[in-house]
């Protein structure tokens, strides 16, 4: 036990000054006590952050570049974006799909949407062929559907986790045939396949798990 | 009905919970801790192993915070809990992504068991009946021969709804709800720590001693120390510089009160509501004597059945809103955090948490040694202050953001010179 005689108090403690005052404190027993709170280590740093700093550096220089070279020759259509989409998805496809801790129901549903967004838009700014509306938005949302189906019956005792995800996909599966209505997609086979597996695997949801269903939709828009 | 180990479960927040996944950030943790030291060294496999247990026994501990369309909800957590080792953080964030979701942490050191809460969870209250649950099931797991003596909920008990419940929407009164505006609070300064660091000192004195202290002023132990606290912070912040504009904002204590003392409840959730202490310090000399009867007054009047049950239908009220409601909660997100900025942080220049006496039952005190209690401190409440008393040990700890250490200082010498003995703890935060 340590004693400072200026503020009176006991201390116990191996460091020489007193917390309060800072004097230097009187003691008697030169016996080492254990402190009762741990020292403060830092956090060590690692190789990341600079990594991290120089291919952000990189991304933006090449966006600039990119941007720079297609508006100088421009000739009616905005090639740029095709590398430049394809950059930025692989930023999301890293920090997200990879370093995040998100689930992966939850991760696969993001980097699908995220990814018909950005192809949908390289096919509207590059050459407008249709592709994206065509085959790629209904063939997406199928594997994903499939995909995360997949996941649920595999790691069945984390479905709590996935089935939103899920039931979003489901839902935007519905997009496709609706463009179907508009005329905006002229090729109808993928988006009548997408549309009946959605169809399916929820009517499989509604038939063999309706409790689940109805939980989840109970919990998550509870008012 | 029986919630245990059913894997469909979810809670609503309580209402107190609501506003604090919102308003926490790496400076704002909203967390408290409550420390016990035990006799000998914990085992850490053991310890795991208790906590394991009462986790099954307390689903409502294990959950991790989702969102929803309107609010965010606790949803079971199928990841497993680890116990870790103390580290310096007091009350550090509560990260999600470090502790597979959970919204408190079991720590240990040498013969300390630490357990830190976010304020969504639970309140004191809650803490330590966990607290409880845990030691005695650790000390059981050791081999000691302890009885609970239904002080102690022990993991054979099957939990209650009761426990779960929101209390504050239980006593909701719609025609007792008026808001009452209040000014902004003094703020105390000082040099902030640096990396999120807090700086914790406690002292501890004779239970025995301090209540007959506070007796002799006909007052009770918590309003002695909020008065006392006001003239530490009168005399070493604001006296003789009383011109300067932000000293003339009134210097409130924010002190929780436990609302099971005054309402029948046995949650295990937030149910507690405050009282403050409240003055604008301009005058050339106030004495302690002048603050007694200041603060004495002021908890009488706040203490009121009537005024307590207003406190807590303001709170419910902005929840029964029926446009806040169905907003979208990343709107209302936002709405939260607004309202939070302007009405809550601002409002208190510190808080005074006294979780109050702690009983274990017979058989257990040879095994336990102290008790400490902390809540974090951030970039408003610079400093706060937690009291918890345990046998004869009457542990006071500030906890503070700040590197000077004056407050603390002058408090501890108002003991001093009365002739008390004051041993202090301290983590020695300046040293980093």
């Amino acid at each position: 036990m340590r004693y400072c005689d200026k503020c009176k108090i006991e201390i116990k403690t191996n460091k020489p000054y007193c917390p309060l005052c800072q004097q230097n404190l009187s003691f008697e027993e030169t016996k080492t006590v254990i402190e009762k709170y741990p020292e403060y280590v830092p956090p060590t740093r690692t190789l990341y952050p600079l990594t991290k700093k120089a291919m952000m550096f990189f991304t933006f220089t090449s966006i600039i570049i990119l941007l720079v070279i297609n508006i100088i020759d421009y000739q009616g259509q905005l090639w740029s974006v095709i590398p430049i989409g394809s950059i930025l998805f692989f930023w999301f496809l890293v920090s997200f799909g990879i370093l995040s801790k998100h689930n992966i129901a939850y991760k696969l549903a993001f980097l699908t949407s995220l990814l018909i967004g950005l192809l949908v838009l390289i096919d509207e700014y590059s050459f407008q062929e249709g592709w994206s509306y065509n085959y790629l938005l209904p063939l997406l949302l199928l594997s994903c559907n499939l995909a995360i189906s997949v996941i649920i019956l595999v790691k069945r005792i984390y479905y709590r986790d996935y089935i939103i995800y899920l039931l979003t996909i489901l839902v935007l599966s519905l997009v496709p045939i609706i463009l179907v209505f508009f005329g905006i997609v002229t090729i109808k086979w993928p988006a009548v396949v997408a549309f009946a597996l959605a169809v399916s695997i929820l009517l499989f949801i509604i038939f063999f798990f309706p409790k689940s269903i109805k939980d989840e939709l109970k919990k998550r828009f509870h008012a | 009905m029986n919630k245990e180990n059913r894997y469909d479960t979810w809670y609503r927040l309580d209402n107190s919970g609501k506003i604090f996944p919102e308003v926490s950030n790496h400076r704002e943790t909203n967390v408290f801790r409550v420390a016990i030291t035990l006799s000998e060294p914990v085992d850490k496999d053991i310890l795991q192993l208790a906590v394991d247990g009462i986790l099954s026994r307390y689903p409502m501990f294990k959950v991790k915070l989702k969102k929803g369309l309107f609010w965010s909800y606790f949803d079971h957590n199928s990841k497993p809990f680890f116990i870790e080792e103390m580290s310096h953080y007091i009350c550090g964030e509560m990260n999600a992504k470090y502790n597979n979701g959970y919204l408190f942490k079991v720590m240990y050191r040498n013969s300390d068991i630490a357990v830190e809460m976010f304020h969504s969870l639970a309140d004191g209250a809650g803490l330590i009946m966990l607290i409880k649950a845990l030691v005695y099931e650790y000390l059981k797991l050791t081999g000691k021969e302890v009885k609970s003596d239904n002080i102690v909920p022990t993991k054979h008990q099957k939990p209650s709804m009761e426990e779960y419940e929101d209390a504050n929407a239980k006593y909701y009164n719609s025609k007792n709800r008026k808001h009452v505006p209040e000014e902004r609070a003094y703020r105390i300064k000082g040099t902030p720590l640096s990396d999120d660091l807090t700086g914790l000192i406690s002292g501890i004195v004779s239970t025995n001693k301090i209540i007959n202290l506070a007796r002799e002023s006909n007052l009770t132990v918590t309003e002695y120390l909020t008065a006392l606290m006001m003239s530490v912070i009168y005399k070493t912040q604001i006296q003789y510089r009383e011109h300067i504009p932000s000293n003339q904002k009134p210097v409130k204590i924010f002190v929780p009160v436990n609302l099971r003392k005054h309402f029948p409840s046995n949650t295990l959730r937030n149910f507690s509501n405050f009282v403050k202490a409240s003055m604008i310090m301009i005058e050339d000399d106030i004495t302690f004597e002048n603050l007694k009867i200041l603060v004495k007054e002021q908890f009488e009047k706040g203490m009121t059945k009537k005024e307590l049950i207003r406190k807590m239908s303001e709170n419910v009220a902005f929840e029964k809103n029926a446009f806040l409601r169905f907003t979208p909660y990343f709107l209302k997100k936002y709405a939260l955090k607004i309202g939070y900025n302007m009405l809550g942080m601002k409002l208190n220049t510190m808080s005074l948490t006294n979780i109050g006496k702690i009983d274990f039952p017979e058989s257990m005190q040879p095994y336990i040694v102290d008790l400490t209690a902390a809540v974090y401190s951030g970039k408003y409440n610079t400093l706060n202050l937690a009291v918890i008393s345990y046998q004869d040990r009457f542990k006071m700890t500030f906890t503070r953001s700040i590197i000077e250490t004056t407050i603390e200082k002058e408090f501890f010498r108002h003991f001093t010179s009365l002739g008390f003995d004051v041993e202090v703890e301290s983590n020695y935060v300046e040293e980093y």
